[in-house]
């Protein structure tokens, strides 16, 4: 095996700094699961065809499979565990709750963070946008339904 | 005063809080003390006879810390039945599959477990293989078993009434031929398992299960440990869907491992190998004659059908079953012949599936179309015509004891707007019916009951303990829900103990859709159990007779003066200073024949209830490009009694995407020589938000005699019916019944072609 | 899935990536969104010494509007484009090609650049070991058979990428730099029409930005494109039109490009002759659709029978011409 150099790194993850000492050939996903213990984050498919290690990189949903590590030292990067706040559950956390949204829970980390960013970016999405929004994560037990409507109790007036 | 005040309403869910956080953990999220990561070495070879494996280089590698092969096992055989045992964890003879586990590493991290597997050197011997069911049965074929002739794994032969006389007696006859590839699971968590061994020899091990008792005995077995030291661990699982039924060579492997090595050790498949190396459903071929007389009931049945089951038996027995049951239980039909054969080849091992045998039940449902049509009779109406009833015998004897298919019909057909709709759609534009029925279990051994205990606090608090697994599907809070609601407290008072082999009695396990009634049975017994214990002692301290009592809102109180009460706290501190004992049993034994065997005698009562339901879809096809728009899906599902109903409408959801939308739309693998070419979430096609249809559901109430609260079950029959639906909405659309599924737009476009030419 | 080895270099300026480049030639592998390179890295398919992160660049960020082109950095997200009114005003089909990028996740990764040097994909290429091991090795993989075709000469894995397809129909440019030198070309010429060597960048070479010409007069455009599910996918079809009138209302000038449909994107050769001085109708366009399914490539090798992504091509390429009909508007 190749010794590659390793990269002293500080991430900051849910608004905690956190130093890092890793080889370049580790994805972020990688990183948050095995070395910073943020287990929330999942790997369902290691390529980014299923959404399930989603998290948001200055907001945005990102594929933590598919992002080097290296390449996320001055990013802000929010997990799942980041979303709740004092022990009472984020807004949409809770929606996801309510409305049964959630029944074996593995998409749910990254369902929960990509349709957050939806939501940042666009308080009042229609049905449609929501869809299309988190139509990169796959859910394999709900059908989507109360996902989407959980998304929707906080959409605000629909357009 | 409301009858119940958990029971019936939409309840949150216990467990969902702590997925939302990410808290909860899943068998990969585990790390324990010293911990090593397992590896498993896969046969590049569809077929091939194992020469020698040397493993001495791996070995030798720093950081490796233990390699098995075969050798480190005892050549035990695994099966679910003692007749089917066939598939060694680490074969010693012979790799039947690509993909087969032949030997495997524990090491320090991934990278040293990925690079000792290339120091593995194993000297395969080719040979012919057998890739498709027509290949494996000719003349000569190469064997893949000695205990199968000619490849024929399991023949289950039904034969009921007499065909031959009903088909003489019928207006019409017409015979079809119906077939599927395999289609795959795709749970939204791949396999995953951790292992460790205490100094005691005490295993314990998690990982995704669908009972911890059916994961625990082979485990015992193959490990020659009592069953006491095998301690399958609760843990959060991401789905099941059937495909986590039996014990995987992953388990034994990384039980093994650790043993081997002395330290923890954690295996966590890729989604490739999740694909290819747990389990994958049957493709089929189902030949179906029926004869019906003028006013379409069904006069005689013929079926052959052909099941593609891989490399091992798994649970070939009843999936060689199950297809035909669900239609015999769905719909009438008196002369009955079934011919199920299920054959081996060199592929990966099939299992129980939540949409088990599409080509199976879309056969006898667009086959009841086609025969409406030539009869001028529509499909709604066959349905009601052939639908089964309250009282009936199932061809095979099995009583049922509560029916709401007729009502699923007409329901579903009614929110559909199916008599505005149906024969009257523009071109291209089409509406679809599908029926289907499902077991509350069957017969399965001395694992066929469920026992639940309930320990009180001080507090007014109970645990309860039970066998019973939550793939995800909400059983965790079923058990919550159930006890809270018999013994009056809120689901806060209530803890829960589950899944755990060293400390929960026996369960069937999430098999057969039974969790809720012989599990939900067992719970609310032992609760009623400890409800009894309390009135005695409230009783005796008011001074009235037992029956007087309620409990609710954490109290004990005299039905008919409610003013007059005692907190449950309370009578559990006089209980416990009086050293009366008041903790709870109960057990549930489903009414089945025992008698009643998959092949040898597939007669008697298989299940004590059934669900039935109905999907209607209504599609719009592009003609050029053969996709399929879904306008719209009615789920209607007698559930017998909706104990959460926001949870059975997510079983009606989760079940109209995996059924209708990917089952009938666009999930199938591919393959190429034994191998699978769509492996992955970018080959494999499930079903996005964005695919997904409004979906209207109608939950149907028969109160089952028998269930808790006379519930039956909710995860299936929706999904099954829902492919049926899919496939006669696109038949209806298009004007041509399609034979072949999924239906992909490609072949759209060919019978569309074709139907002009 | 892990990734192999390799050392990471990350420049923080063109000249230093250009260095870089030519310092480690073939021995390095450019990643910006990382949504395809990382996945042929976990697959193994390659093993580069050097992986080079392009993300910082900033001088490869932007979309500028100029006098007579639109300069589109290499680094610009897929998303970015798709949400650019300037390109969805102007330039329909390629911000139609970006809204059907993947899913909004990735192609919020995904940079144009990525997305139109991203190497073609075959059912029997794009696999883990689990796949591949033990199968007879391929051209793709060095071989000397094909899998796909049986008798096959030569590769037929596909171009899969949404962005080159419809840059193309506006004849758009790319710049290619290395340490020295500087070059504009035709993205369609970056394409070999090699299934095994698909680009033809030079291993020294960064590409930098996209040069859409500006457009004058009447014109429309559009990009169609066929997948099973209405997100995710990759293309099973494509196509992208571009249709210029003159002031009579007939076609001065058009491009039809159609993409997934072999090695490279194509631009049907025929297709102006046969719609040049004509009404834009449906009878002709289906002409020129006609010669988009001569000119395709129809093999099994991805989702669905090539036979019926054939037909597809034909299809789409009509649709793709019908909608820059829709698409119609004055230029500049």
């Amino acid at each position: 095996m190749k010794e590659m150099k390793r990269y002293s790194l500080t991430l900051t993850v849910n608004n905690e700094t956190h130093a890092v000492v890793t080889p370049p050939n580790r994805t972020l996903l990688e990183v948050l699961r095995d070395d910073l213990q943020l287990t929330g984050t999942k790997e369902g498919c290691g390529e980014g065809a299923c959404g399930s290690c989603t998290v948001l990189v200055d907001g945005q949903p990102v594929r933590s499979c598919l992002t080097l590590a290296v390449a996320m030292e001055g990013r802000k990067i929010t997990t799942i565990e980041g979303l709740a706040q004092g022990g009472k559950l984020h807004p949409i956390q809770a929606a996801f709750v309510e409305n049964h949204a959630i029944q074996c829970g593995f998409c749910g980390p990254g369902m929960i963070l990509t349709s957050q960013a939806l939501l940042n970016d666009n308080p009042t999405p229609a049905e449609g946008e929501i869809r299309r929004a988190i139509s990169g994560n796959v859910c394999r037990c709900t059908g989507y339904a109360k996902i989407v409507k959980a998304v929707q109790s906080l959409a605000g007036e629909e357009r | 005063m409301e009858k119940f005040t958990l029971i019936g309403k939409n309840m949150k869910r216990i467990d969902t809080a702590a997925k939302a956080t990410g808290e909860a953990i899943f068998s990969a999220d585990l790390t324990l003390p010293r911990m090593l990561i397992g590896k498993a070495l896969r046969s590049p070879y569809p077929h091939a006879r194992i020469v020698a494996i040397d493993t001495s280089k791996a070995e030798r590698l720093p950081g490796v810390k233990a390699v098995i092969t075969a050798k480190d096992m005892c050549g035990d055989k695994w099966g679910v039945f003692r007749y089917t045992q066939d598939q060694q964890f680490l074969p010693t003879e012979k790799v039947r599959y690509v993909g087969e586990e032949v030997a495997a590493v524990a090491a320090i991290d991934e990278d040293t477990a990925l690079q000792a597997l290339t120091l593995i050197d194993v000297q395969y011997e080719a040979l012919p293989s057998v890739f498709t069911i027509d290949d494996a049965i000719a003349a000569g074929a190469p064997q893949l078993h000695d205990a199968y002739p000619n490849n024929i794994n399991v023949h289950v032969k039904i034969d009921v009434g007499d065909i031959e006389k009903g088909f003489n007696e019928s207006y019409l006859v017409r015979e079809d031929t119906f077939s599927a590839p395999e289609d795959a699971y795709f749970q939204g968590e791949p396999y995953a398992v951790v292992a460790q061994f205490d100094q005691a020899g005490n295993l314990e091990i998690w990982m995704p299960n669908a009972g911890p008792h059916m994961k625990a005995k082979p485990l015992s077995n193959v490990l020659k440990i009592p069953l006491n030291k095998v301690r399958v661990r609760k843990i959060t699982i991401g789905g099941a869907f059937g495909g986590r039924s039996e014990i995987s060579p992953a388990d034994v492997i990384c039980a093994f491992l650790a043993r081997k090595a002395l330290r923890p050790v954690k295996i966590v498949y890729t989604r490739e190998e999740n694909t290819v190396a747990t389990r994958q459903a049957h493709a089929l071929v189902t030949k179906i004659k029926t004869g019906v007389d003028r006013e379409g009931k069904v006069l005689a049945r013929d079926i052959t059908c052909h099941m593609d089951g891989g490399a091992y038996s798994s649970t070939g027995p009843i999936a060689t079953s199950v297809p035909f049951l669900c239609m015999e239980q769905a719909y009438r039909m008196d002369n009955v012949r079934y011919n199920g054969y299920r054959i081996l080849t060199n592929k990966p091992i099939r299992g129980m599936y939540r949409v088990h045998g599409r080509a199976f039940a879309c056969g006898i449902d667009i086959q009841l179309d086609m025969i409406g049509a030539a009869l001028g009779i529509d499909p709604l109406t066959m349905r009601l015509r052939n639908a089964r009833q309250t009282g009936d015998y199932t061809p095979t004897k099995s009583y049922v004891a509560s029916c709401g298919m007729t009502e699923s019909i007409v329901k579903a057909g009614e929110k559909s707007g199916w008599k505005e709709k149906f024969g009257k759609l523009p071109p291209y534009h089409g509406i679809g019916i599908g029926c289907n029925s499902v077991q509350t279990g069957f017969p399965m051994g001395i694992r066929g009951g469920s026992q639940a205990f309930i320990k009180l606090n001080e507090d007014g608090g109970i645990t309860v303990i039970t066998g019973i697994v939550d793939n995800g599907q909400g059983n965790d809070n079923m058990v919550v829900q159930i006890a809270a609601e018999e013994l009056g407290l809120t689901p806060d008072d209530v803890q829960l103990i589950s899944a755990d082999t060293e400390v929960t009695p026996s369960d069937p396990g999430s098999y057969a859709m039974c969790e809720t009634f012989i599990g939900g049975n067992a719970v609310r017994l032992a609760a009623q159990d400890v409800k009894k214990k309390l009135f005695r002692i409230v009783a005796g301290e008011f001074g009235i007779g037992v029956d007087n009592l309620t409990a609710r809102d954490r109290k004990i109180f005299v039905t008919e003066n409610p003013e007059k009460s005692m907190s449950i706290a309370k009578a559990v501190r006089i209980a416990l200073s009086r050293n009366e004992s008041i903790s709870g049993e109960g057990s549930y034994w489903p009414n089945v024949d025992p008698k009643r065997e998959w092949v040898k005698n597939p007669y008697g009562q298989l299940s004590e209830t059934f669900s039935f339901g109905t999907v209607i879809a209504e599609v719009k096809v592009d003609p050029e490009t053969g996709q399929v728009e879904v306008l719209e899906v009615t789920a209607a599902q007698d559930v017998g009694f909706a104990l959460n109903p926001q949870v059975i409408e997510g079983q009606f959801e989760g079940g109209v995407a995996m059924g209708g939308q990917g089952g009938m739309l666009s999930e199938f693998l591919q393959w190429h020589e034994g191998r699978v070419l769509n492996p992955t979430q970018f080959g494999y096609l499930v079903p996005l938000a964005i695919d997904m249809p409004k979906i209207n559901n109608i939950i149907v109430e028969t109160i089952d005699p028998n269930g808790p609260y006379g519930a039956k079950e909710a995860g299936m029959s929706v999904a099954m019916s829902a492919a049926q639906a899919y496939c006669g909405a696109i038949s209806n659309a298009v004007g041509v019944y399609f034979h072949d599924y999924p239906i992909t737009p490609d072949k759209i476009v060919k019978a569309i072609e074709e139907k002009r030419n | 899935m892990k990734l192999p080895p390799f050392e990471y270099l990350e420049p923080s300026t063109v000249p230093e990536a250009l260095s870089m480049l030519d310092a480690y030639r073939d021995t390095v592998q450019i990643i910006a969104g990382g949504t395809e390179v990382v996945n042929r890295l976990k697959l193994r398919l390659i093993s580069p010494d050097y992986v080079m992160n392009i993300k910082k660049l900033r001088d490869l960020e932007g979309i500028v509007d100029h006098e007579q082109s639109i300069i589109i950095g290499a680094n610009v997200s897929v998303n970015e484009i798709r949400d650019s009114s300037l390109l969805q005003h102007k330039y329909k089909a390629v911000a139609e090609a970006a809204f059907q990028v993947a899913a909004p996740p990735l192609a919020n990764m995904g940079t144009i650049g990525g997305n139109i040097l991203q190497n073609t994909r075959c059912q029997f290429y794009n696999q883990s070991e689990i796949v591949l091991k033990g199968l007879e090795v391929c051209h793709k993989r060095g071989g000397a058979i094909c899998l796909a075709v049986k008798g096959g000469k030569r590769c037929f894995s596909v171009y899969l990428g949404d962005m080159a397809t419809a840059l193309i129909a506006f004849d758009a440019q790319c710049v290619l730099e290395k340490s020295g030198a500087r070059r504009t070309i035709p993205i369609i010429d970056l394409f070999t029409g090699q299934g095994t060597q698909p680009l033809s960048i030079e291993s020294n070479e960064l590409l930098t930005g996209i040069i859409i010409p500006k457009q004058n007069g009447a014109y429309g455009s559009a990009y169609r494109k066929l997948r099973v599910r209405g997100s995710m996918d990759y293309p099973l079809a494509s196509a992208a039109a571009f249709l210029a009138l003159s002031a009579d209302g007939k076609i001065a000038a058009s491009r039809l490009v159609i993409g997934a449909s072999g090695p490279a994107p194509r631009i049907v050769a025929g297709a102006p002759a046969a719609l040049s001085g004509k009404l834009p109708e449906d009878a002709d366009f289906a002409a020129a659709a006609e010669m988009a399914y001569e000119l395709s490539e129809g093999v099994d090798n991805l989702a669905l029978p090539g036979d019926y992504r054939k037909k597809m091509v034909r299809v789409f390429a009509q649709r793709a011409l019908q909608g820059a009909r829709t698409d119609m508007k004055r230029g500049m």
